[in-house]
C-alpha cells in the first residue's frame, strides 16, 4: 500500500510506527470483536444476579443483607485481575471445557471462564446501581402499591422494578464502557481480545509501541463516543420526566 | 355499643419510633361505623396522619390493637393484604404510577389480584372515570394530568377495589388552590352515596359540612371528639379552643 512507505526510516520504538497495519490489520479487528463480546455479554450476564444482590440488600433480613453486602464488599475491594486469576485456575481449573471454537475467533474453553469472571466482578457494581436506582423510587409509589392490597413482590416487579429499570440505564450502559475497557485484563490469561491483539502484533513485529498506541486509539474511539451517546439519551430522559 | 355497625375500632395504639424516643401516638382509641364520614383535624405533627396510616398497617402500631371488621390487623398472623384491599387509600401526593396510564393504573390492583377479569375492570374504569368526567384521559400518562385530576383519578383507582372504607390523608394539601374544590366536591358525592371515609385535612370548612364526626389529636392523643357543630362551635379542650382561634 502507498502509506506502507511512510513507515520505513521509523525505529521499532517509534510512537508512529505503523508499518504493522496491512500485515497485522486483521488481528485488531478480531480483538475488537471480542473485546466487544465480553464486554456485552459480561454486563447481561450481570443483570440477573446484581438484581438478586440488590433486593437482598433492601432486604429486612440481617443474614440476607449481610450475604450480599459480603459478596459486594470482597468483588469490589479485590482487584480484578486477582478474581479473574482465582475463577480461571481454581473454577475452571476443577471443571474442563472442551476446546470448541464458535464463530471463528472465540475459543469458548477461555472465553467462559473469562465471561463468568467479568460477570461476577460486575455483578458487584451492577447490584449497587440496581440498589441507588430503586432507592429513588419514591417510597409513596410502594405505599400506593400496598394500600390497593398488593404483596411486597408485586409491588417491586409491577410498579417499583419498571421505575427503577428506566432510571438506571444510563449508568447500565456506562458500566459495558468500564467492561471494554477492564476487560483489557482478560488478556492475561490468553483472551484474544483487542489488548492481546496489540501483544501479539508487539511480539512478533518487534515493533514495541506501535501496536498499542493502535489499541489505545481503537479503545478511545469506541468509548468515548458510546458515553457522548449516552449522556445525550440521559438528557433527554430528564426532559421526558420533566413534563 | 352497635357493634355490628361498627367497621373499625381502634384501642389504645401506641406508635413510638427511634425506640421510644418519639411518640407519635400515645394511647388512641376510636371507632368508625359504616357510612359514617370521621375527619381528623389538628396541627402538624399531632399524630393525625400517623393515626390514619395505622388503619391499614402502613405504619406498624408498638402496641395497641386495630380491629377492622372484627380483625385485629396487628396481629402478625392476620394476611394485611387481604384487608388493605377492602380499605382504598388516597394521598396527599396522589402517588399514581407515572409509567402506566390513567387506565393501567385503575385496572392494576383488580387484575392483577383475580378480584376482576381485565374486561370487567376496564367497564368498571370506564365508569369511573365517566362519573368524574375524565374518560377521555383514560389512556393518557399522570405526568400529563393537573394536580387536581391526578388526586381525583387516585381516589378513583382506590375506588375500582370496592372498597369498605375510604382513607383519605391530607388529599388537598398538595393542590394549588384553584383546584381544591373538584377533588373535596368528589369526595362530597362519595360521602353523599353513604361511603365510610376517614379524613385527615386542614379543610375545616369541608369537616364542619361532610363529617358526621370530628376528632381532634394533639400530641400524639386524641383530645375531643363530637359532631362537627358541638366541636366547631363550643370546644371544651383548652388545647382545642387554641388551634381553632388559629384556624378558622
Amino acid at each position: 500500500m502507498w502509506w506502507s512507505n511512510l513507515f520505513k526510516n521509523l525505529s521499532p520504538a517509534s510512537f508512529f510506527n505503523f508499518s504493522f497495519l496491512p500485515k497485522y490489520g486483521s488481528y485488531f479487528w478480531k480483538g475488537i470483536a471480542y473485546t466487544l463480546l465480553l464486554a456485552v455479554v459480561s454486563v447481561l450476564l450481570a443483570i440477573i444476579p446484581a438484581l438478586l444482590l440488590a433486593m437482598m440488600r433492601l432486604s429486612k433480613n440481617k443474614v440476607v443483607k449481610g450475604l450480599s453486602g459480603a459478596y459486594i464488599a470482597v468483588f469490589r475491594s479485590t482487584p480484578l485481575l486477582v478474581q479473574l486469576s482465582i475463577i480461571y485456575f481454581g473454577l475452571f481449573g476443577a471443571v474442563s471445557i472442551p476446546r470448541i471454537t464458535v464463530l471463528g475467533f472465540v475459543d469458548i474453553s477461555r472465553f467462559i471462564p473469562g465471561v463468568v469472571a467479568l460477570a461476577l466482578n460486575s455483578s458487584a457494581y451492577v447490584a449497587e446501581i440496581f440498589r441507588g436506582g430503586i432507592l429513588a423510587v419514591d417510597i409513596g409509589q410502594t405505599e400506593a402499591s400496598r394500600s390497593l392490597g398488593l404483596n411486597a413482590w408485586s409491588t417491586m416487579r409491577l410498579v417499583v422494578l419498571p421505575q427503577a429499570i428506566k432510571n438506571v440505564l444510563p449508568a447500565l450502559a456506562n458500566e459495558i464502557i468500564t467492561m471494554v475497557k477492564e476487560s483489557s485484563i482478560c488478556s492475561m490469561l490468553g483472551m484474544v481480545e483487542l489488548m492481546f491483539a496489540a501483544k501479539t502484533v508487539a511480539s512478533t513485529t518487534y515493533i514495541s509501541l506501535g501496536p498499542y498506541v493502535v489499541a489505545a486509539v481503537i479503545y478511545f474511539c469506541i468509548n468515548y463516543p458510546a458515553s457522548k451517546g449516552i449522556e445525550a439519551i440521559e438528557r433527554r430522559m430528564r426532559r421526558g420526566d420533566k413534563q | 355499643m352497635a357493634t355490628n355497625n361498627e367497621l373499625i375500632r381502634v384501642v389504645d395504639v401506641v406508635k413510638e419510633y427511634n425506640k421510644g424516643e418519639v411518640k407519635a401516638l400515645n394511647g388512641c382509641s376510636l371507632t368508625v361505623n359504616r357510612g359514617e364520614v370521621v375527619a381528623i383535624v389538628g396541627s402538624s405533627g399531632s399524630g393525625k396522619s400517623t393515626m390514619l396510616r395505622c388503619l391499614n398497617m402502613l405504619e406498624v402500631p408498638t402496641s395497641g390493637h386495630i380491629y377492622f371488621d372484627g380483625v385485629d390487623l396487628a396481629d402478625k398472623n392476620v394476611d394485611i393484604n387481604l384487608h388493605r384491599r377492602k380499605m382504598g387509600m388516597v394521598f396527599q401526593h396522589f402517588n399514581l404510577f407515572p409509567h402506566k396510564t390513567v387506565m393501567q393504573n385503575i385496572m392494576l390492583a383488580p387484575v392483577h389480584l383475580k378480584l376482576k377479569t381485565k374486561a370487567e375492570a376496564r367497564a368498571k374504569g370506564e365508569e369511573l372515570l365517566k362519573r368524574i368526567g375524565l374518560l377521555e384521559k383514560a389512556n393518557e400518562y399522570p405526568n400529563m394530568l393537573s394536580g387536581g385530576q391526578k388526586q381525583r383519578i387516585a381516589i378513583v383507582r382506590a375506588l375500582a377495589m370496592e372498597p369498605e372504607v375510604m382513607l383519605f390523608d391530607e388529599p388537598t394539601s398538595a393542590l394549588d388552590p384553584e383546584m381544591v374544590n373538584e377533588v373535596l366536591d368528589l369526595m362530597r358525592d362519595l360521602a353523599k352515596a353513604g361511603m365510610t371515609m376517614v379524613v385527615v385535612t386542614h379543610e375545616m370548612g369541608f369537616a364542619r359540612e361532610v363529617a358526621d364526626r370530628v376528632i381532634f389529636m394533639d400530641g400524639g392523643q386524641i383530645l375531643e371528639s363530637n359532631t362537627p357543630e358541638k366541636l366547631f362551635d363550643h370546644p371544651q379542650n383548652p388545647r382545642l379552643k387554641d388551634f381553632l382561634s388559629k384556624v378558622l
